[in-house]
C-alpha cells in the first residue's frame, strides 16, 4: 500500500512539503522469515509520524533500515533524498536516533559522551559548547554531566541519548519506544520538546506502544502488521476505519485482532 | 520435566553454546571450513613440532650418557614438563580470576539469577563449570598434541593416554577453584571500600615488581661456555619441582604413567583430584557466604558517584592525539579514557610491559658472551623473539578485543556519518600507537648493547616495527571478522575461536620473521668468522647489505600480507554487519 498523504491541520502552515523519509517497496527477509513486506512510506518535513503495531510487526526492522543499521533485502529507503545504501554517509548526517535501550559508554562522563558524539559529526568546539550546555539543561542532566555514565539510572541514560541525538541538529529523528524509564515529568518534557522541534521543521518517525502518546503527538500514524503497512492517516482517519467509535487503543486492537491471537506473532 | 537449578543452569549454558555454534554455521559455511582447516593444521603442526623437538632432546641425552638407563634427555624432559605444568597452572589461575570475576559479577544475566530462589553456592557452581570449560579448552587444544608426542617420544605404555584424560580435569579445576576463592574474598573486601582498591593496586604492583625482580635473575641467559652453567639450568628449572606444587603432582603422575607405574600414577591423581574437590567445596562455601553480598557491593559501587582521577594523564593523552583529524581524534580519546578507567585493563598492560623491560634488561647482563660469533646471533634472536612474543601476547589480549568491546554500543558508531572501514583503521592506529614505542626503544637499546653492526641494528628495529604493524593488523582484522558484541569481558572475548586463531597466526608470523632474522645474523657472523680464520677468499660472496635488504623485503612482504588480508576481511565483515 502506498501511503502518500499530506499532513493536515497545523502542518498545513509549515514549510514546503518535501519527503524527508521515503521508502519504496522496502523489504527485509531474515532467512525464510519475511520481516517487512514492500513498505511504501513517505514522511514530509515537519511531520511526526507514529508507527503502531504488535510485537514482531516489523517496526524495529524498519527503523534499523532507516538508520542504516541494517540493509534492505530489496527496495529503497531514502532520508532527505539520500539513499541509505548508496549515499549512506550523507543520509546519516541528517539523521538522529534514540534507541529503546540506551547502551552508552559506561566509562565516559555524560559530557564526555556528548563531546565524543560531537567529534563523530565533526562539530566545531564553539558549537559543541553552546549546544551541549543547552541540551544538558533542557534534558535536566546538567547536574550529573561530569559523572560516569555507569552510575546513571535508565531514565538518565535515555535523556542523555536524547541530548546526543539532537547535538548535531538533525533534520530527521527516528525514535524507538523512547518512554521506557522516563518518569511522568520527563515524559511530558520530552513530548513538549519533540513537538516544538517538529513545529520548527524537524521530521520524526516514532515507534511506540503507548497509544495515548501517539494519539496526542502524531500528525499521522501507520499501523504495521506482519511486516505490512495496513493503514496510514491522521488519528481521526484511523479511528474512522473501525466498526465502532472508540479510543485509538480500541481501534488498534480491532485492526490487529488476528495478530494478537496468532501464536506465531509475539505477544 | 523437573530439573534442579544446577542442572537448569548447565542446560541453559549448553543451549546457548549450541545456538551460538548454529549461528556461526548459518552465517558462513566458508568461515567454518577455514577455521576448522586452520585449527586442524595448527594441531598437526604442533604435534609434528613437539615430536621433532622432544625426539632431539631424547636422542641428544642418550648419546651424551652413552645409553645409560636414565639419560640426560629424561632429566631435561622431566624438568621441562615440571616447568611447563607450573606455567600452565599459573596461567590458568590468572585467566580464571578474570573469567570468574566477569561471569559472577559483571554478566548481565546475573541480575536475573541472583533474584531467583537458587542457593548462592549452586549458582556459583553453575558459573564455575562454565568458567572452567571456558578457560581450559584452549590449553587442551594446544596441550594435547604436545602430550601425545611426549607419549610417543618416551615410548609410553597405553596407560599414559587415558591417564592424560583423567589428570587434565582435576588439574584445571584446582587453579579455577583457588582463583574463585580469591575473587570472592577480594570483591567482598574491596568493593564496598573504594579507597582500599588503590592500596590493593599499589600492593599488587609492588608484589609484581618483586616477582619480576626475582625472575630477572632467573631469566638471565645461561653461559653455556661454562661447564657449571648446565647445573645452573637444572637449578633454575628445579624450582618448579617442589613436591607441594600441584603442577608437580601432575608431572610426577604423568611421568609415572609414562613409565607404566600404575600405583604412583594413581597416588598423584588422587592427590590432585581430592585437592581439586576440596578447593571446589571451599569455593562453594565461600560463595554461599559472599556471592550475594559481593554482587550487591559491586552493583552499589557502580552506581555510586566516583571521583575521576588521572586528569593530568588523560590531558597528556588528549594532547598526544590532538593533532589527529575528527572523528579519529574523538574515537581515540574515547578508547583511551575507557581503557584508563578500567584498572583490570591497564594493570595487565603495565604487567606485560614490565615483563618485557625486566627480561631485556636482565638478559643484557650476559651480553659479553653473546657479542661473539654465532652466540651473538642467537643472543640477538633470543632478545628479538622474547620481544615479539610479548608483543603478540599484548596485541592478542588488548588489540583483538577492541572492536568487540564496542559491544551493544556499536549502534553509536554505526549511526554516525563515518564509514565502517574508518572504525577498523582507527582501532589499527590505536593498536600501533599503543604497542610500538616501548618495544622499539628496548630493541634499539638491546641492539646497541649487543654491538650489532649497523645493518643488523636497522634490521632488528625494522623487524620490531613491522611486527607491530603486522600483529596490530592481524588482531584488529580478525577482531572485526569475529566480533563478540554480547560479551563485555576482554578475557572471554580473547578465549574464543577468533582470539585463539589470532594468537596462533601471530605465532606463525613471528616464527617466519624470527627465522629470517636469525638466518641473516648467523650468516653474517659465520662469514666474519670464516674471513678472520681462512681469509677473505673463503667467505661467501653475498654482500651483507644485500642479504639484509633481501630479508627486510621478505619481512615487508609478510607484514603487508598480515595487515592487508585480515583487515580487508574484517572491514568487509563490519560493512555487512547488521545491528
Amino acid at each position: 500500500m502506498t501511503a502518500v498523504r499530506t499532513a493536515e491541520g497545523r502542518n498545513a502552515t509549515k514549510t514546503t512539503p518535501r519527503a524527508m523519509i521515503e521508502t519504496v517497496e522496502l523489504t527485509k527477509r531474515y532467512g525464510d522469515k519475511l520481516a517487512l513486506d514492500r513498505l511504501d512510506l513517505r514522511i514530509d518535513r515537519g511531520e511526526l509520524f507514529c508507527f503502531l503495531g504488535p510485537n514482531g510487526a516489523g517496526k524495529t526492522t524498519t527503523i534499523r533500515m532507516l538508520t542504516g543499521l541494517a540493509r534492505p533485502t530489496s527496495g529503497t529507503a531514502r532520508v532527505g533524498g539520500f539513499d541509505l545504501v548508496t549515499d549512506t554517509i550523507e543520509a546519516k548526517r541528517l539523521l538522529g536516533y534514540v534507541p529503546d535501550t540506551p547502551h552508552l559508554y559506561d566509562k565516559l562522563t555524560g559530557r564526555e559522551f556528548l563531546r565524543f558524539v560531537a567529534g563523530l559529526y565533526r562539530l566545531d568546539e564553539g558549537r559543541f559548547e553552546a549546544l551541549s550546555t543547552e541540551l544538558l539543561e533542557a534534558f535536566e542532566i546538567a547536574a550529573v554531566a561530569d559523572r560516569l555514565v555507569e552510575g546513571y539510572s535508565h531514565g538518565m541514560r535515555q535523556k542523555l541519548s536524547f541530548a546526543a541525538c539532537f547535538l548535531h541538529e538533525p533534520q530527521v529523528v527516528v525514535v524507538d519506544e523512547p518512554w521506557v524509564g522516563l518518569d511522568p515529568k520527563n515524559i511530558r518534557a520530552v513530548k513538549r520538546d519533540l513537538r516544538r522541534r517538529v513545529d520548527a521543521g524537524l521530521t520524526v518517525l516514532m515507534s511506540t506502544h503507548t497509544l495515548q502518546i501517539a494519539e496526542e503527538l502524531a500528525d499521522r500514524v501507520g499501523i504495521l502488521h506482519r511486516g505490512r503497512l495496513l493503514h496510514t492517516g491522521s488519528v481521526a482517519e484511523i479511528k474512522a476505519l473501525a466498526a465502532r467509535q472508540g479510543s485509538l487503543e480500541d481501534v488498534f486492537l480491532e485492526l490487529t485482532h488476528d495478530a494478537l491471537h496468532d501464536p506465531e506473532v509475539g505477544a | 520435566m523437573r530439573r534442579s537449578p544446577f542442572a537448569s543452569l548447565l542446560w541453559a549454558q549448553r543451549r546457548r553454546s549450541a545456538h551460538a555454534l548454529a549461528a556461526v554455521r548459518r552465517e558462513s559455511l566458508l568461515k567454518v571450513v577455514i577455521v576448522s582447516v586452520a585449527a586442524l593444521g595448527i594441531w598437526v603442526a604442533l604435534f609434528v613440532g613437539a615430536d621433532l623437538i622432544l625426539g632431539l632432546v631424547e636422542d641428544l641425552g642418550a648419546e651424551m650418557l652413552g645409553g645409560a638407563s636414565l639419560s640426560l634427555g629424561d632429566l631435561v624432559m622431566a624438568r621441562l614438563l615440571s616447568t611447563l605444568t607450573l606455567v600452565l597452572f599459573v596461567l590458568l589461575a590468572f585467566s580464571n580470576v578474570l573469567v570468574i570475576y566477569a561471569s559472577l559479577f559483571r554478566a548481565s544475566d546475573m541480575r536475573l539469577l541472583v533474584q531467583a530462589p537458587i542457593e548462592p553456592d549452586v549458582l556459583f557452581l553453575g558459573r564455575f563449570v562454565e568458567a572452567v570449560v571456558f578457560s581450559s579448552w584452549a590449553t587442551a587444544f594446544l596441550g594435547s598434541p604436545v602430550m601425545l608426542s611426549w607419549g610417543l617420544a618416551t615410548e609410553a605404555p597405553p596407560l599414559f593416554y587415558p591417564a592424560l584424560l583423567l589428570f587434565y580435569p582435576a588439574f584445571v579445576i584446582l587453579p579455577a577453584a583457588l582463583a574463585a576463592i580469591a575473587v570472592l574474598l577480594v570483591v567482598r573486601w574491596l568493593a564496598p571500600r573504594r579507597h582500599r582498591a588503590r592500596w590493593a593496586i599499589g600492593v599488587g604492583l609492588v608484589a609484581a615488581g618483586a616477582l619480576l625482580g626475582t625472575l630477572r635473575g632467573r631469566l638471565r641467559a645461561p653461559d653455556l661456555a661454562d661447564p657449571s652453567s648446565l647445573q645452573g639450568v637444572f637449578e633454575a628449572l628445579g624450582g618448579s619441582q617442589h613436591p607441594l606444587l600441584p603442577s608437580q603432582w601432575l608431572t610426577r603422575g604423568l611421568l609415572a604413567a609414562a613409565r607404566g607405574d600404575t600405583g604412583e600414577a594413581a597416588f598423584h591423581w588422587l592427590l590432585l583430584a581430592t585437592s581439586a574437590a576440596l578447593a571446589t567445596y571451599l569455593a562453594a562455601m565461600t560463595a554461599r557466604a559472599m556471592l550475594l553480598p559481593g554482587f550487591s557491593d559491586v552493583a552499589g559501587a557502580d552506581a555510586a558517584p566516583k571521583a575521576l582521577g588521572g586528569r593530568s594523564i588523560l590531558g597528556a593523552l588528549d594532547a598526544l592525539v590532538g593533532w589527529m583529524p575528527e572523528p579519529t581524534r574523538s574515537m581515540m580519546r574515547k578508547d583511551l579514557r575507557t581503557f584508563w578507567r578500567d584498572p583490570a585493563q591497564w594493570s595487565q598492560f603495565l604487567l606485560f610491559f614490565g615483563i618485557l623491560g625486566v627480561y631485556l634488561l636482565g638478559a643484557q647482563q650476559n651480553d659479553t658472551l653473546q657479542r661473539d660469533g654465532a652466540w651473538g646471533a642467537w643472543g640477538s634472536g633470543l632478545h628479538l623473539g622474547a620481544t615479539l612474543l610479548i608483543l603478540a601476547s599484548l596485541t592478542s589480549r588488548f588489540i583483538f578485543p577492541l572492536v568487540s568491546l564496542e559491544g551493544r554500543r556499536f549502534w553509536i558508531l554505526g549511526l554516525a556519518p563515518i564509514g565502517r572501514a574508518h572504525i577498523a583503521w582507527q582501532k589499527f592506529a590505536l593498536g600501533v600507537l599503543a604497542t610500538a614505542p616501548l618495544p622499539i626503544v628496548l630493541a634499539a637499546i638491546s641492539a646497541r648493547r649487543l654491538e650489532l653492526a649497523p645493518a643488523e641494528l636497522v634490521l632488528s628495529i625494522f623487524t620490531i616495527a613491522a611486527s607491530v604493524l603486522a600483529l596490530s593488523g592481524l588482531s584488529v582484522g580478525l577482531g572485526a571478522l569475529y566480533p563478540r558484541f554480547d560479551d563485555d569481558s576482554p578475557a572471554r572475548i580473547v578465549s574464543g575461536l577468533g582470539g585463539t586463531l589470532n594468537f596462533l597466526l601471530g605465532m606463525l608470523y613471528i616464527f617466519l620473521v624470527l627465522a629470517t632474522v636469525i638466518a641473516v645474523l648467523l650468516r653474517s657472523r659465520l662469514d666474519e668468522a670464516t674471513e678472520a680464520a681462512l681469509g677473505p677468499a673463503m667467505a661467501t660472496a653475498l654482500d651483507p647489505l644485500l642479504l639484509t635488504g633481501a630479508a627486510a623485503t621478505w619481512i615487508f612482504f609478510l607484514t603487508a600480507l598480515a595487515v592487508y588480508v585480515p583487515m580487508r576481511l574484517g572491514i568487509r565483515h563490519l560493512q555487512r554487519l547488521e545491528l
